[in-house]
């Protein structure tokens, strides 16, 4: 599904200055864009509220909102993702694709019934508010849940200016409404990013409808023990949990956190620094959709091709060097302009948190941050072609280091002291990244044995 | 010091069976039920090798009483075991290089490997010190080992096509050796080709040291042969503008033909007796490997009182049909048959040709004989009846026709012998002896029939017709065969042959035995 990486490439071709400008710029809004625009969105949301008149305090309570809401339903149906990712994949290339809009139905419907369950169960227990308050905060997580399912599809389309179109669009609206309805507080932001985000899935998903016509209108084959791997379930669900279980430990540890709104807590000295860095793995995402979904796809089918159609050895052995060799320009690739980006911020960051009002005591938090979620995209690459190459028992391995790894080192900082925050994260995500360079070189290394000897 | 029980042989004689007896019909079951049932004093252990478990319904055949002992096996079945990494190990392996290295040495000289090389083989093989089949399935030795073959001998494109081919050759062994081991104990074994049943029954000679017995109807290398020729599984990579008549041969198309004959050399070097139905192919066994003075000759034989009633029911005269008893497959040459059909009708109007077998087999085939019928304006004259009771079809017949391009000793000329009808054939197989004699005393019995060359319709029409015009013949070649297989094929001469082979190899086990605890 490496559709839209294909069309951007195109681009590059052109060959000037100015296309890979625009081809990057594409991809970054693109790979990255849900996830950094929603950090843009409702920091911008929050700057301009307050500037025009909302109490500081209503937007705090509101961002916080929005993060819960982002983290839960990340972890809530990373699994799904991926699990329905794959099932996509499988069904496309088994030359079905009349039977993946109606699973797409039944994972939303699935999705929504869940997502619905939990929320109500947590907001009603857990928030005395208002009851729109509570019925806002539902449909919230209702609705992103169902936005990162169908999100997936992202990646496959080919039309990518109506994509960044669609996303601008979406956004604008959270923007406008939550200006609109400023004056209602809390509520008034959390409707305003509602609507986004629901323009946001019913856009994408008339997107989906146009490009893949179903055949009937709900279908739960995904689950189907035959054509389902639950073991990719396992996988999204401790993936997230590993991304963002360390901003819960410092959300929920009494001295680095305070309460925000009902049970929701949050961690200033932590926080800000960490999503203010996630801004900057834009130009490392935009690499990973050009190298590693299309380059690395296409090398990926040629070799595979090989395999199937009967080459000789030595020319499957050549298209595994071509392989191997188009994964290891692309993680060099998103290492150098990650570097980059980490040099850059080290000679500017202190100028860019006094210009956007951070205090410059964040300036370290922020710098070691900007090391780690730039080492995440790396993970994220080398995931990706382990993916590719089916290696679901490794990637399961590195989710689990990636968790515990993260909660151990997390903890140990809070031990050390303020000084060391940040790096418990960055430690972590740095050596699972170690852990799966050895474990993709010995998957790669032993790829035709595999391939050949271990097939079901 | 073992225990009674587990050296009491269950049976006397175990038959190693490859894809026939008991589920599949056809002239080698036939053969199996008859012998099994025609030889009371003996118990028999029924071995079964079939390839996938797919490919095999019900039992056809209700096993006589003297069966004692029923085994299935599945040489390709790998169900058992699912794929897990794993090293292998080294020795095991360069053992077994050492010993494709000594098989390459001397190729189609006698035997390639002496008997403690090839014991040790067996019993190494999926055993301890050997190569498990899960290391040979799944482990990176046996990659290395395949991937490093193909790049020295492999001359064709293909990897994966090369890569299945060692695996699906090879898997069998494995479970080949699993059967010999845990084998309970019989007196001797019997295999009923050479092939996979015929190294099983080597596998068992040589690990256990009782007699091991060959029987051969076709001849199994040769079969493999054509059925390698002509298998499309196989891609050949030649394009078509170049391809002449397998001028050469693809690389994996030889490796196939190599293993055949190589097992087929090793089923030889073991087995004694090695018995053929016909001096024909004694004479190839021979030429493939086997020695001159193991072999011997045991035809097949009917049971005569059971067409004498057919005999009996004959017309007067000479009814203008002629028939074809036999499936309608290519390997029949049909269209030959409906061709001499026509210069027959030409110059007999009123004759008549019967097709007698069943139709599902192959039925494209069998339209495009349909459709030939009809472009030669033959619907009134040649009919295809189906499958029928041959006994009850023979009287009607004025003469058994057979237009095969391949036949071992077909069982419906015997029948047509039987039954008063005399029998034109092609000259394949054991046809020739049938119907002009074998020895002296036999041939001057006289002719029952005719022999014509294979693919020819007008001289076989020519022979047809000399026989059904000319009734002193026509009565002379009934004679003829009446008396031959009542001389040379009546199944008591068969039974008797296999009760004294039987007898006597059990007996020189025994003595063998004797002798060894001499030593």
């Amino acid at each position: 599904m490496a559709g839209i990486g294909f069309e951007i490439r195109r681009i590059l071709e052109r060959d000037s200055f100015f296309a890979v400008l625009k081809a990057y710029g594409y991809a970054g809004l693109i790979s990255g864009g849900p996830w950094v625009l929603s950090i843009l969105g409702v920091m911008a949301i929050g700057l301009l509220s307050v500037a025009l008149g909302a109490e500081q305090q209503a937007v705090n309570q509101f961002q916080i909102c929005v993060t819960y809401l982002m983290a839960c339903s990340l972890i809530l149906t990373g699994g799904m993702q991926l699990m329905f990712t794959r099932f996509v994949a499988d069904r496309l290339y088994a030359h079905e694709p009349r039977i993946v809009l109606p699973n797409l139905l039944g994972a939303l419907l699935l999705t929504t019934a869940v997502s619905a369950l939990l929320s109500a169960l947590f907001v009603l227990l857990t928030f005395d508010g208002s009851a729109f308050l509570q019925v806002l905060l539902i449909a919230n997580f209702v609705v992103v849940c169902n936005l990162w399912l169908v999100l997936i599809f992202l990646s496959g389309m080919k039309a990518y200016q109506r994509i960044v179109r669609t996303l601008a669009a979406g956004y604008l609206l959270a923007i406008l409404v939550s200006m609109l309805l400023a004056p209602f507080e809390l509520e008034g932001l959390l409707t305003g990013i509602l609507v986004g985000h629901a323009g946001l899935l019913f856009a994408f998903l008339h997107h989906v409808v146009r490009e893949y016509p179903g055949q009937s209108l709900l279908r739960f084959d995904f689950l189907d023990r035959r054509k389902a791997f639950y073991s990719l379930f396992a996988m999204g669900v401790l993936y997230n949990l590993a991304v963002w279980v360390d901003k819960f430990i410092f959300w929920f540890v009494p001295y680095t956190s305070e309460a925000i709104i009902g049970p929701l807590r949050a961690s200033i000295i932590y926080d800000l620094p960490i999503f203010l860095a996630y801004l900057f793995i834009l130009p490392g995402m935009a690499v990973f959709l050009v190298r590693m979904e299309a380059d690395f796809a296409e090398q990926y089918d040629r070799f595979y091709r090989a395999v199937r159609e009967g080459d000789t050895l030595m020319h499957i052995e050549y298209r595994k060097d071509q392989m191997v060799y188009t994964a290891r320009q692309g993680i060099y690739e998103i290492f150098k302009v990650q570097g980059l980006t980490v040099v850059l911020c080290l000679l500017w960051g202190r100028d860019l948190l006094q210009a956007i009002g951070i205090s410059p005591l964040y300036i370290h938090l922020f710098y070691i941050d900007v090391v780690a979620v730039s080492v995440q995209v790396l993970l994220m690459a080398i995931l990706n072609v382990m993916f590719y190459l089916d290696a679901r028992r490794e990637v399961l391995m590195l989710s689990v280091v990636f968790l515990l790894t993260n909660i151990v080192f997390t903890w140990a900082t809070l031990l050390l002291g303020a000084e060391t925050f940040g790096y418990g994260f960055a430690l972590s995500v740095t050596l699972t990244a170690f852990l799966g360079f050895f474990v993709l070189a010995r998957k790669l290394r032993r790829l035709e044995y595999e391939t050949f000897m271990l097939q079901r | 010091m073992t225990t009674a029980a587990s050296t009491t042989p269950i049976a006397d004689i175990a038959l190693l069976l490859e894809g026939t007896y008991p589920f599949v019909r056809g002239g080698v079951s036939s053969w199996v039920h008859q012998i099994i049932s025609g030889l009371p004093e003996f118990r028999f252990a029924v071995i079964f090798i079939g390839g996938e478990p797919s490919l095999y319904g019900k039992a056809q055949y209700q096993f006589p009483a003297n069966v004692s002992h029923f085994e299935t096996h599945y040489l390709l079945d790998n169900s058992q075991h699912t794929p897990k990494a794993r090293k292998g190990d080294p020795a095991a392996f360069a053992d077994m290089a050492a010993l494709h290295e000594q098989m390459r040495a001397n190729p189609g000289e006698g035997n390639a490997l002496s008997m403690t090389d090839m014991l040790k083989a067996f019993t190494t093989l999926g055993g301890p010190g050997g190569i498990s089949k899960s290391d040979f399935l799944f482990s990176e030795a046996s990659y290395d080992y395949v991937s490093e073959q193909y790049r020295q001998r492999c001359t064709e494109p293909s990897f994966v096509d090369y890569f299945w081919a060692v695996r699906t050759m090879h898997t069998p062994l494995f479970v080949l050796a699993d059967i010999a081991r845990k084998l309970p104990p019989v007196r001797m074994v019997h295999s009923i080709s050479t092939g996979y049943a015929g190294l099983l029954g080597a596998m068992i000679r040589l690990q256990r040291n009782i007699p091991f017995a060959l029987t051969e109807h076709g001849i199994y290398t040769k079969e493999r042969k054509i059925d390698l020729a002509q298998a499309t599984w196989i891609r050949d990579h030649n394009d078509d503008v170049s391809n002449t008549l397998h001028d050469e041969m693809g690389y994996i198309r030889g490796l196939w033909i190599k293993f055949f004959e190589q097992i087929g050399r090793i089923a030889y070097s073991q087995a004694e007796p090695i018995v053929s139905l016909y001096e024909g192919n004694r004479l190839r066994q021979i030429a493939d490997g086997a020695l001159a003075e193991r072999t011997q000759v045991i035809t097949n034989g009917i049971n005569l009182q059971r067409y004498a009633t057919a005999l009996q029911k004959r017309p007067d005269g000479i009814p203008p049909v002629l028939g074809l008893i036999g499936r309608i497959v290519p390997i029949k040459d049909i269209k030959t048959f409906v061709r001499m059909m026509r210069v027959v009708v030409n110059e007999r109007p009123d004759a008549e040709g019967w097709l007698i077998g069943p139709e599902d087999e192959d039925p494209a085939y069998v339209q495009e004989c349909k459709d030939l019928v009809e472009s030669l304006g033959l619907q009134h004259n040649v009919k295809f009846l189906g499958f029928q009771n041959v006994a009850e079809i023979l009287p009607q017949l004025g003469l058994m026709m057979l237009t095969s391009i391949s036949e071992a000793l077909p069982l419906v000329l015997l029948e047509a012998f039987a039954s008063g009808v005399p029998c034109v054939a092609t000259d394949v197989g054991s046809c020739r002896e049938l119907i002009e004699g074998s020895t002296p005393e036999d041939k001057a019995l006289g002719s029952a029939g005719a022999v014509v060359t294979i693919a020819d319709p007008e001289s076989t029409a020519q022979a047809a017709l000399a026989l059904l015009n000319d009734p002193v013949r026509w009565q002379a070649a009934q004679q003829a065969g009446l008396k031959r297989v009542e001389k040379y094929y009546d199944d008591r001469m068969m039974f008797g042959a296999y009760r004294e082979l039987y007898q006597q190899t059990l007996a020189g086990a025994v003595a063998g035995a004797g002798q060894t605890a001499e030593c």
